[in-house]
C-alpha cells in the first residue's frame, strides 16, 4: 500500500512517525524517569525527615517530654505538606505520640518494621483510600534503641506532580509534533517540487525535447567568474552547462581536467564554489549532461543511420535494377535477401521472401534441386555455373546460373549468393543463328545441286518435247511423254525454287506500291479460295506505301502466305490481310491473320525450313514458307510467325467477313512480314 | 528497569520473527518498534507491593507509667543525649554492681533538676558545688566526689580575652566591659570568675553587660567562641576548655587573662530520705571503679572523670564561703 503513496506523503510520513516515536519514547523515558526520581526524592525526603524527627525526638525521648514529642510529630505536616501521619513509639513499640485525631490506627504500628541499627525502613501501605510511604526510624542515643519514630508520606502528591510532569511533556512534543509537521511539510514539498521537476524533465526526454533544461540557470557563468575572456574553451558562452560537467573545460583553477563531473579540485574553484547545488541539482546537472550527450549521440546515430539507408537504396537500387534474379541464402538455406526480379518472378514482395526457405516458394522438385545445388557449392566453397531451362507455364525459357560461396573474415563459408539471368532472348538468337547458317548452307547446297540439275533437267524436257513432236496424239507413247514432260516440269519448278531460295534467281526490283501488290493477288485467288469456304478480308493502309522490291517475286511471297492460310483451314474461315505503315521506323508491314488450326510451338521455327511441311506427303514440297523466307530476306526484309492469331484481329476479320463465331475452328495464325521502305540502307551497305 | 533491560531483547525476538514473517511494513514495524518501547518503558513502572493498612481501626493510647528504681541525674549542664551517653555506662555498671536498678533520669535546667531533688525524683545527683549549695539546703548530703581527667580532685575557672584585645591588659580593665559566662549556675564557668572579680574589687554591675551562652549543652565551648568571635569582651570557663577547641580554632588568639583558685571538683550527693543501705552500696560500687581495670577505665573515661572517691560535706566549704561572700545564698544568682 506504501508504494501507492505520494513520495512527498512518505516523507512527511517518516518525519512525523520519527517525531511521533521520539516524542512518545521520550515523553515516556521522561515521565517515568521523572517520576520515579520524584519518588525517589520523596523517598529520600521522607527518610531525611523521618531521620531528623528521630533525632530531635531523642532528647524529649529520654526526657521523658511527651509535650516536646508531640510538638515535634505536630509540626512536621506545617514542614511538609504531603506528611500524612507521624508517630514515635517507646523501645517496646508502645505509642507515646501521634499526629491522629480521634485513636490511634492500631494497625500502623505493625505495618512497618524499624531497622535494628541505623537506616530508615521504607513500607508502601495501602489504606484503602490512598498509597502512603511509611518510613520507620529508631532514635538511637550512643547505640542504644530508646524508640523509634513513624512517619507517613504520601504518594497522591507525588502522582500529581507526575502527571503535571506528564502533561507537560506531552504539550510539548504535541508542540515540536506540530512543528515537524510544518517543517516536514515545507521540505518535502521544496524536494518533491524539484523531484516533479526531474520527473518533467525526464518525461521531456522520453518525449525527444532532448533540449530542455532540468537544472536551474548557474548564478554567474564561468567566464564571468574567471573573466578568462578564453573564447577557445567549450564552456564559454555555453549556457545551461557547468564547466566542471564539460570535457575539455580550460578553466585554470583544473588541474587535472577529470570532467566531466566535480572532481578534487573543484572544491577550490571559485566557479564550482559559486554555483554548485546540492545532490538534487547535482542529480538534475547529470540528467542535462545526459541528455546533451545523448542528442550528439542520437544525432550522430540519425547521421549514420541516414548514411546506411542511403546506400542501402542505392544497393537495392543496383539489386533490383538488374535483369537478374540475385538472391542471398544462409548457411541454413534459408533466403537473408533477395532482389526485385526475383521475387517478381515469384510473384511476391522481395520482403516477403527474407526468412523462407525453397520449400516454401518453389515446387518440391524444384526446391530439392536449388538446395542440392546450393549445398554442393557450399561444401565444395567454389563458384558454379551452368545454364538450366525452365518452363514458365507458357513457353520455356533458359537462364544462366551463377552461385557463389559467400565466406566470412574467417573464410568460413556462410551462404550463398545466386545469381540467374533470363538468357531465353539469346539462346533464341542462337538457334536463329544457328538456323540461318543452316538455311545459309542449304540454300548453297541447294543451288548448287539445282544449278547441276537444271540443265541435264532443260534437256530431258526439251528432247521430251521433241519427241512428242514425233510421237502420234492420242499414242500410249505421247500419253507417257506427257508424263514425262510433266514430270520434268515439276522438277523444273522445284528446282526455281531451290534457286529462289537460295537467291540464285535475278532479281527485278523497282519502286513498286506495296497495297496494290497485295491487292492483286487477294483479287486473284479471292474466288477460288471462296469454294473452299475460305473468305478474304483486307485491311489496307490507306497511305499507299511504295516499296523498292521485285513486284513478281513479292507476289509469290503473297500468295504462298494466303495459300499456307488456306491450306491451314480445311473446313474453311477467314483470312485477314493487313498492312501498315510505320513511318517511324520506316517500314510497312504485312500481317495475314488466318482462323485456322495453328501452328504448334514446336513448329513455329521449323515452319521456314526447307522441306519442312506438315503436309500429307504429295500435297507440298515444304518449300513454300522456305522460298518465301528467301525473297523477304533478300528484300532485307524479315518474316515470322505466331500462333495464336490475336483475338482481337480475329474478331475484326470475322466481322468484317460476316461469320459467325462457331464457323471459326482454330486459334488462327499470324505470319507478320516487315518490309524496309526505303533501299537506300541496302544500298548503302552495299556501297 | 532491570526488568525493562530483560524484557527488551525478548521484544526485539518479536519484531524480528515478525519482519522475518514478512507481515510487517516498515512503517508497521516503526509503530511496532514504537510500541515495544513503550510497553517497556511501561512494564518498567512495576509498583512495589503495598502492604494493606486500615486506618479506621483506631484505639487511644496510655503513657506508659514510670518504672521502680533509685533515679541518677547528671546536672544538665549538656544535652539529654550526651548525658546519657555519658552516664549509661556507669547507670548500668552501678545496677549491675548493686543489684539496685538504677535509672538516668533527664531534668531539663538546673532550676528542674534541684526542684526534682525537691521532690524526690532524684535519688542520686551528680553536680557542681554550686548547686551542691542548694542541693544542701534541701537536705541532700554529698557522699562522693570525682577526680578531674587532670588527676585532681579540684578545678579552677579561667577568664579570657582576645589576644588582640589591647583594651585589656589586666582584670581590673574588665570593668565596664562585656562578659559572658556559662550559666548563673556553673561554678567554673561563673562563679569561680566572679568570686575573683569580687576578690579584686570588681561588682558583677561593674560590667557593661554580663551574658550566660545560649542554650543546652556545650556552654562552655560557646563562650569561646564568643569571645574568639569579638561578640563579647571577656568569657569566664572552666579549666580545660580550651583543650576541647584545640584543632578547631586558633588558640593562640585567646589570651587567658587569670585563672581562679582551686575548688573541690564534681560531686555525688544523696537526697534526703534515700535510703542509706542504698546510698552505701551505690558509693561502695563507685568507689570500687578503677582506671586499672579497663572495663571501668572506659566507664570512667566516657563520663569524664578519673575516679570517685569518698567525700565529705566539710571539703565544700570553701564553695560556701565564696557564695556567702557574693551574697547567693538564696540560691539565686
Amino acid at each position: 500500500m506504501t508504494s501507492t503513496l505520494r513520495f512527498r506523503t512518505k516523507l512527511n510520513l517518516g518525519i512525523i512517525t520519527i517525531v511521533a516515536a521520539t516524542a512518545l519514547v521520550l515523553a515516556l523515558v521522561i515521565s517515568q524517569v521523572a517520576a520515579r526520581a520524584l519518588e525517589d526524592e520523596s523517598k529520600r525526603t521522607g527518610s531525611v525527615l523521618v531521620e531528623n524527627l528521630s533525632m530531635r525526638a531523642a532528647e524529649p525521648l529520654l526526657g521523658g517530654d511527651l509535650l516536646r514529642l508531640k510538638d515535634l510529630v505536630d509540626e512536621l505536616p506545617q514542614v511538609e505538606e504531603n506528611i500524612l501521619y507521624a508517630f514515635v513509639t517507646d523501645d517496646s513499640g508502645r505509642v507515646l505520640v501521634h499526629t491522629f485525631q480521634g485513636g490511634f490506627p492500631v494497625q500502623l504500628t505493625t505495618a512497618n518494621t524499624t531497622p535494628e541499627g541505623r537506616g530508615v525502613a521504607i513500607q508502601l501501605l495501602d489504606t484503602g483510600q490512598e498509597l502512603v510511604y511509611d518510613f520507620a526510624a529508631p532514635v538511637l542515643v550512643a547505640g542504644d534503641r530508646l524508640g523509634s519514630v513513624r512517619l507517613g508520606l504520601t504518594r497522591q502528591k507525588v502522582l500529581s506532580v507526575v502527571n503535571r510532569l506528564l502533561w507537560a511533556v506531552y504539550a510539548t512534543a504535541g508542540t515540536a509534533f506540530v512543528a515537524a509537521l510544518l517543517a516536514s511539510t515545507y521540505f518535502a514539498g521544496r524536494v518533491t517540487r524539484r523531484l516533479n521537476a526531474l520527473r518533467c524533465h525526464a518525461e521531456e526526454i522520453v518525449r525527444g525535447n532532448l533540449d530542455h533544461q532540468a537544472a536551474p540557470p548557474v548564478y554567474r557563468n564561468c567566464w564571468e567568474v574567471l573573466d578568462c575572456g578564453s573564447e577557445q574553451c567549450p564552456a564559454y558562452g555555453t549556457r545551461g552547462a557547468c564547466c566542471w560537467h564539460l570535457a575539455g573545460a580550460l578553466n585554470p583553477a583544473c588541474k587535472t581536467g577529470d570532467c566531466p563531473g566535480a572532481g578534487k579540485t573543484c572544491d577550490v574553484c571559485p566557479v564550482y564554489l559559486e554555483n554548485r547545488g546540492d545532490e538534487i541539482q547535482e542529480l538534475a546537472e547529470t540528467f542535462d549532461v545526459m541528455s546533451r550527450a545523448l542528442k550528439t549521440h542520437i544525432e550522430e546515430l540519425r547521421a549514420a543511420e541516414a548514411r546506411v539507408k542511403r546506400q542501402e537504396r542505392l544497393m537495392r537500387t543496383v539489386l533490383d535494377a538488374s535483369p537478374d534474379q540475385m538472391s542471398m541464402v544462409d548457411d541454413k538455406l534459408v533466403y537473408l535477401a533477395v532482389n526485385r526480379t526475383f521475387s517478381q518472378a515469384l510473384g511476391r514482395r522481395p520482403d516477403e521472401v527474407a526468412g523462407l526457405t525453397s520449400k516454401d516458394l518453389f515446387p518440391p522438385d524444384d526446391a530439392a534441386r536449388r538446395d542440392r545445388d546450393n549445398l554442393d557449392v557450399m561444401r565444395s566453397g567454389k563458384p558454379a555455373s551452368r545454364e538450366i531451362p525452365f518452363f514458365d507455364g507458357e513457353r520455356d525459357r533458359w537462364f544462366h546460373e551463377v552461385r557463389l560461396p559467400v565466406a566470412d573474415a574467417d573464410g568460413r563459408v556462410i551462404g550463398l549468393l545466386r545469381s540467374a539471368r533470363d538468357i531465353t532472348d539469346m539462346k533464341e538468337v542462337q538457334e536463329q543463328l544457328i538456323h540461318s547458317q543452316k538455311m545459309e548452307s542449304v540454300g548453297k547446297l541447294a543451288g548448287g545441286v539445282a544449278h547441276e540439275i537444271n540443265t541435264p533437267l532443260g534437256i530431258i524436257l526439251g528432247y521430251t518435247q521433241l519427241l512428242q513432236e514425233d510421237a502420234p496424239e492420242g499414242g500410249q507413247l505421247a500419253s507417257d511423254l506427257a508424263i514425262i514432260e510433266k514430270q520434268a516440269k515439276v522438277c523444273r519448278k522445284i528446282v526455281a525454287d531451290l534457286l529462289g531460295f537460295s537467291r540464285q534467281t535475278e532479281s527485278a526490283k523497282l519502286h513498286m506500291c506495296f497495297n496494290n501488290s497485295v491487292l492483286e493477288v487477294v483479287s486473284l485467288v479471292q474466288h477460288a479460295f471462296s469454294l473452299d469456304k475460305v473468305a478474304i478480308v483486307t485491311d489496307m493502309d490507306d497511305r499507299m506505301p511504295i516499296i523498292y522490291g521485285d513486284p513478281e517475286k513479292l507476289k509469290q511471297v503473297w500468295l504462298n502466305l494466303l495459300g499456307n492460310a488456306l491450306d491451314a483451314m480445311p473446313e474453311g474461315g477467314v483470312i485477314m490481310v493487313r498492312t501498315h505503315l510505320d513511318t517511324p521506323r520506316m517500314q510497312v508491314t504485312l500481317e495475314v491473320v488466318d482462323s485456322g488450326q495453328g501452328i504448334r510451338r514446336e513448329d513455329l521455327q521449323k515452319i521456314f525450313d526447307p522441306f519442312y511441311s506438315t503436309k500429307p506427303v504429295g500435297q507440298g514440297t515444304g518449300l513454300g514458307l522456305s522460298v518465301s523466307f528467301g525473297i523477304i530476306e533478300d528484300h532485307d526484309g524479315s518474316i515470322r510467325a505466331a500462333s495464336p492469331a490475336p483475338e482481337d484481329l480475329l474478331r475484326k476479320a470475322r466481322e468484317r467477313a460476316g461469320i459467325l463465331e462457331d464457323a471459326v475452328s482454330g486459334p488462327g495464325s499470324i505470319l507478320t512480314v516487315e518490309l524496309p521502305l526505303d533501299h537506300t540502307t541496302e544500298e548503302n551497305e552495299q556501297a | 528497569m532491570g526488568r525493562m533491560l530483560r524484557e527488551l531483547p525478548a521484544t526485539a525476538r518479536a519484531l524480528t520473527r515478525a519482519a522475518k514473517r514478512g507481515c510487517t511494513s516498515p512503517a508497521g514495524l516503526a509503530f511496532a518498534l514504537v510500541a515495544a518501547l513503550a510497553f517497556a518503558l511501561a512494564s518498567c513502572s512495576d509498583e512495589e507491593p503495598a502492604k494493606r493498612v486500615d486506618l479506621t481501626k483506631r484505639v487511644e493510647i496510655t503513657a506508659p507509667g514510670a518504672p521502680e528504681g533509685v533515679t541518677y541525674a547528671y546536672l544538665p549542664q549538656y544535652s539529654h543525649a550526651i548525658s546519657y551517653k555519658r552516664h549509661r555506662g556507669l547507670v548500668d555498671y552501678l545496677t549491675r554492681a548493686t543489684g539496685i536498678p538504677v535509672r538516668q533520669v533527664f531534668p531539663a535546667t538546673f532550676d528542674e533538676h534541684v526542684n526534682m531533688v525537691a521532690r524526690g525524683e532524684i535519688d542520686i545527683s551528680f553536680s557542681n558545688p554550686f548547686i551542691y549549695t542548694r542541693l544542701a539546703k534541701l537536705g541532700s548530703r554529698v557522699f562522693a566526689r570525682i577526680v578531674e581527667p587532670t588527676g585532681e580532685p579540684y578545678f579552677r575557672g579561667q577568664i579570657i580575652c582576645r589576644r588582640d584585645n589591647r583594651a585589656i591588659r589586666t582584670l581590673a580593665d574588665c570593668r565596664g566591659k562585656h562578659w559572658i559566662a556559662v550559666d548563673p549556675f556553673s561554678a567554673g564557668g561563673f562563679l569561680f570568675a566572679l568570686g575573683l572579680f569580687h576578690d579584686n574589687g570588681i561588682a558583677r554591675s561593674d560590667f557593661a553587660e554580663v551574658a550566660f551562652a545560649p542554650g543546652p549543652g556545650g556552654s562552655q565551648e560557646k563562650v569561646v567562641m564568643a569571645v574568639y568571635a569579638g561578640t563579647y569582651d571577656v568569657g569566664s570557663v572552666r579549666e580545660g576548655t580550651l583543650d576541647l577547641l584545640k584543632g578547631r580554632i586558633e588558640l593562640d588568639r585567646i589570651r587567658v587573662l587569670a585563672r581562679t583558685r582551686a575548688y573541690p571538683g564534681w560531686l555525688y550527693s544523696a537526697r534526703r530520705g534515700l535510703d542509706q543501705d542504698k546510698v552505701q552500696k551505690i558509693a561502695k560500687a563507685m568507689f570500687k571503679l578503677s582506671m586499672k581495670d579497663p572495663e571501668a577505665a572506659a566507664i570512667l573515661s566516657t563520663a569524664g572523670m578519673r575516679a570517685i572517691i569518698p567525700a565529705r560535706d566539710e571539703e565544700y566549704a570553701p564553695i560556701l564561703d565564696l557564695v556567702r561572700r557574693l551574697g547567693l545564698e538564696d540560691g539565686r544568682p
